[in-house]
């Protein structure tokens, strides 16, 4: 598996000094004031202190945290005045938590929007915001924590309360600007048909079948004419309740109407309308401060201002999940972090878990969210410094222990440095680091990680092992774009891949082990039932993606629905279990060649000729069609390396070759000749086809 | 009173930004720099934070209306504090 890591990823900080943002020196060495700023190496001689003070802020306790981010806005000033602006963007992704306040976010805010557009983000999304209250100071917090998440984000914001004629009116700027998404940013205020308390239940629901029909209505228009992705937030309760204990059961009362139809959303809604529970975001704050009614009065707010943080990144997450930039793996110490104590010295019977001691459970509810998580797709790890053996012991053999050995895909417990471990996590999970979130209770070790390696996340935790499950909920790191059954199987495919590669040790040659797999695949174009994963795949897939081209439900349906386009999807079973859908094509008919537009893959089935069974697969496609050639094209990221060879090694032939590694490639079908592979095609229904 | 003048001019600082920032009881919003109607919440829920108190509905509006001042606003911070003691 060496050659598969990302060197990109790996080997960023390896062996440098502490100075997390690697910027490139002297980035605005123009002007003799700012040269006073350089040290003789060019480099900006305020960066350390920048850095200092945002790791300072994010350390921060409640006590001094007021004063940690006054010196952290100093530091800020100088960097802008200096015209350091690589710096100021880097320490302003890392400061933009989503626990800061309101008027702090606001600070932050105006560093953000010095920055020249070729530093807010790598990944570019075009968003609507549709309003149904002011959504001006909610658009600018959604941009900021896009922002912090990577993403370069242009909006068009519709005025206040206008939403249905922007989508009504074809003329709108709305369709003007043609957005990826659109954000359906409504209140309860928006609902149509409430019910009076005199009104029947039959007549109540009457009226809930034409609500939910009205923003059906409006969501189908936007997807007829734009082909987007919709984001729909439910509708937040209000904290007043006429009918006080009974409000629930009388169809007639508010809260009741407004559980139905939000119930209706979660139930209903079409695979291009995704629904954001701004619900739970009231619930969770409380509902008496969230719902502030001055704010709604004087300024149309959705909420009590200081809730917007909250409100603007769970917006950004969901979004910044479309676009696959949510993070993939858990890692976690054990000493004090999964158990209390520490088992070198306690050992397996002085450690605190279990039941019967109220610290003890808090471990145990921790360890049960973590099971969850993993059950739900989050890969799990574990980087701790013990003694290999000692640490599995617990794993293996503790009664009270919910996580076992099962459960952690990595397990690393040795005395080498953790910054050093976490890139050795990264490596062997074959994922970025920037997919790895850490939890440890050392303060200091925290401190380490995040400037010895800022690719990967470290919440800031309590001592209090039952907050480490909040810090996690807070920072959203594992949003979820569309929910499919794939997600509850994901760590089985990992452990299953474990045994595959014991065999593979085991087994002769690469084709003796490949022929013992019994390997068989359906193929075809997407269908309804594949439409989902396929797209979840598309906007997810990052080391075997040939072009990287994110696309949103909306669009990939409309390409299976066009002459133009071929599609084609593979899903893989072998003798330990079902992989499921695994590969991806997206394929274009210009004239008389095939354009591979996509061809992506998932990690989990690298090195196994499925890409020879699907070449096979397009090259018939294409002849009964009458074609005479498949063009495909290689557009490098910094994770993509592993494909740059994929042409050649399904014998295309280069025909161009740009400075930036883009590179095209044919294969004229003439001459073309059935790859070998060993993989047996079967029908959907399991018959051999 | 020169305590909550003082407390008044730190979330005045900070919300424009402006270290430098001397409150006095005759300023009104056309005085400071960036004062309009959302820099006006943003100020609100800045002060009833760190100072600790609650505006109603109607004054919200009433301190950036015709005729108030930084004075009327600091005077009726100092009157809600003295309640709630």
């Amino acid at each position: 598996m060496a050659a598969l890591y990302e060197d990109a990823d790996l080997s960023s900080g390896q062996g440098r000094p502490a100075r997390p943002i690697s910027g490139a020196a002297g980035t605005a060495g123009n002007g003799s004031d700012v040269d006073l700023f350089l040290n003789t190496d060019g480099e900006w001689s305020g960066a350390a202190a920048l850095m200092a003070a945002v790791e300072r802020c994010n350390a921060a306790g409640e006590d001094d945290r007021r004063a940690a981010f006054r010196a952290l806005i100093e530091r800020m000033k100088e960097a802008r005045d200096a015209g350091q602006f690589e710096k100021l963007a880097g320490a302003l992704r890392l400061a933009l938590t989503p626990m800061l306040d309101y008027t702090s976010v606001q600070s932050l805010n105006r560093f953000y929007k010095l920055l020249p557009s070729a530093l807010r983000g790598r990944s570019k999304l075009k968003l609507a915001v549709l309003g149904g209250f002011t959504t001006h100071q909610l658009r600018e917090l959604i941009e900021l924590y896009l922002f912090a998440a990577g993403v370069s984000a242009e909006i068009y914001e519709s005025n206040f309360g206008v939403f249905r004629q922007e989508i009504l009116d074809p003329d709108s700027g709305l369709y003007e600007f043609d957005p990826n998404i659109v954000f359906l940013a409504t209140h309860w205020r928006n609902l149509g048909h409430l019910p009076t308390l005199s009104d029947s239940p039959q007549k109540v629901n009457d009226q809930l079948e034409e609500e939910y029909g009205d923003w059906a209505q409006l969501w189908q228009t936007l997807h007829d004419r734009l082909g987007s992705q919709i984001l729909q937030n439910n509708f937040d309760t209000p904290a007043w309740r006429a009918l006080d204990n009974h409000e629930m059961r009388h169809s007639g009362a508010l809260a009741r109407y407004i559980a139905e139809i939000n119930r209706l959303l979660m139930a209903r809604a079409p695979s291009y309308a995704t629904i954001h529970d701004v619900e739970a975001l009231a619930a969770n704050n409380g509902r008496r401060a969230w719902g502030d009614e001055r704010f709604f009065l004087h300024a149309k707010m959705p909420c009590a201002p200081e809730y917007l943080v909250e409100y603007a990144h769970s917006v950004s997450s969901v979004l910044a999940a479309q676009l696959g930039l949510s993070r993939k793996c858990l890692v976690l110490d054990l000493d004090n972090t999964l158990w209390g104590g520490v088992i070198g010295d306690d050992g397996i019977g002085g450690i605190r878990i279990g039941q019967g001691d109220a610290e003890g459970e808090a471990y145990l509810s921790f360890q049960r969210y973590v099971k969850d998580l993993k059950m739900r797709g989050v890969i799990l790890a574990v980087c701790s410094k013990n003694n290999e053996q000692t640490a599995r012991e617990v794993f293996e053999k503790h009664p009270e222990m919910i996580l076992r050995p099962d459960d952690i895909s990595c397990f690393v417990a040795n005395w080498t440095d953790k910054a050093s471990n976490l890139r050795s996590i990264a490596q062997q999970l074959n994922i970025g680091l920037d997919s790895l979130v850490f939890v440890d209770d050392n303060p200091s070790e925290r401190s380490i990680i995040r400037q010895l390696v800022p690719e990967v996340a470290v919440p800031e935790v309590s001592a209090d092992p039952i907050d480490f499950i909040g810090a996690l909920e807070r920072h959203r790191y594992f949003q979820i774009a569309t929910l499919g059954a794939e997600d509850f199987k994901r760590t089985e495919y990992y452990r299953a891949n474990a045994r595959r590669a014991e065999i593979q040790a085991s087994a002769g040659g690469l084709d003796a082990f490949l022929q013992s797999l019994d390997m068989t695949a359906v193929i075809g174009p997407i269908q309804a039932t594949t439409l989902e994963r396929s797209t979840q795949l598309i906007n997810k897939s990052n080391q075997f993606n040939l072009t990287t081209r994110r696309r949103n439900v909306a669009e990939v349906m409309a390409l299976t629905q066009s002459q133009d386009w071929i599609t084609a999807t593979v899903s893989l079973t072998d003798r330990f279990g079902d992989n499921g859908l695994i590969s991806v094509v997206l394929g274009c008919v210009r004239q008389d060649v095939l354009e591979i537009d996509t061809w992506l893959m998932s990690c989990r089935v690298f090195k196994r000729g499925v890409e020879r069974f699907l070449l096979n697969h397009l090259c018939e496609l294409a002849r009964a069609r009458g074609l005479a050639c498949i063009r495909g094209e290689y557009i490098p990221t910094a994770r993509n390396d592993l494909v740059r060879n994929h042409y050649a090694e399904l014998c295309f032939r280069n025909v161009e070759a740009k400075p930036d590694g883009h590179t095209i490639w044919e294969l004229p079908l003439v001459d073309y000749k059935p790859l070998s592979n060993f993989i047996k095609e079967v029908r959907a229904d399991g018959r051999n086809s | 009173m020169e305590e909550i003048r003082e407390q008044v001019q730190e979330v005045f600082r900070e919300v424009f930004e402006d270290s430098t920032l001397l409150l006095n009881a005759q300023m009104t919003a056309e005085d400071v720099e960036g004062w309009d109607s959302l820099a006006h919440i943003n100020l609100i829920i800045a002060i009833e934070k760190r100072l600790k108190v609650k505006f109603a509905t109607a004054e919200i509006s009433r301190l950036k209306e015709d005729g108030a001042n930084v004075g009327s606003m600091l005077e009726l911070v100092a009157r809600k504090r003295k309640l709630s003691q």
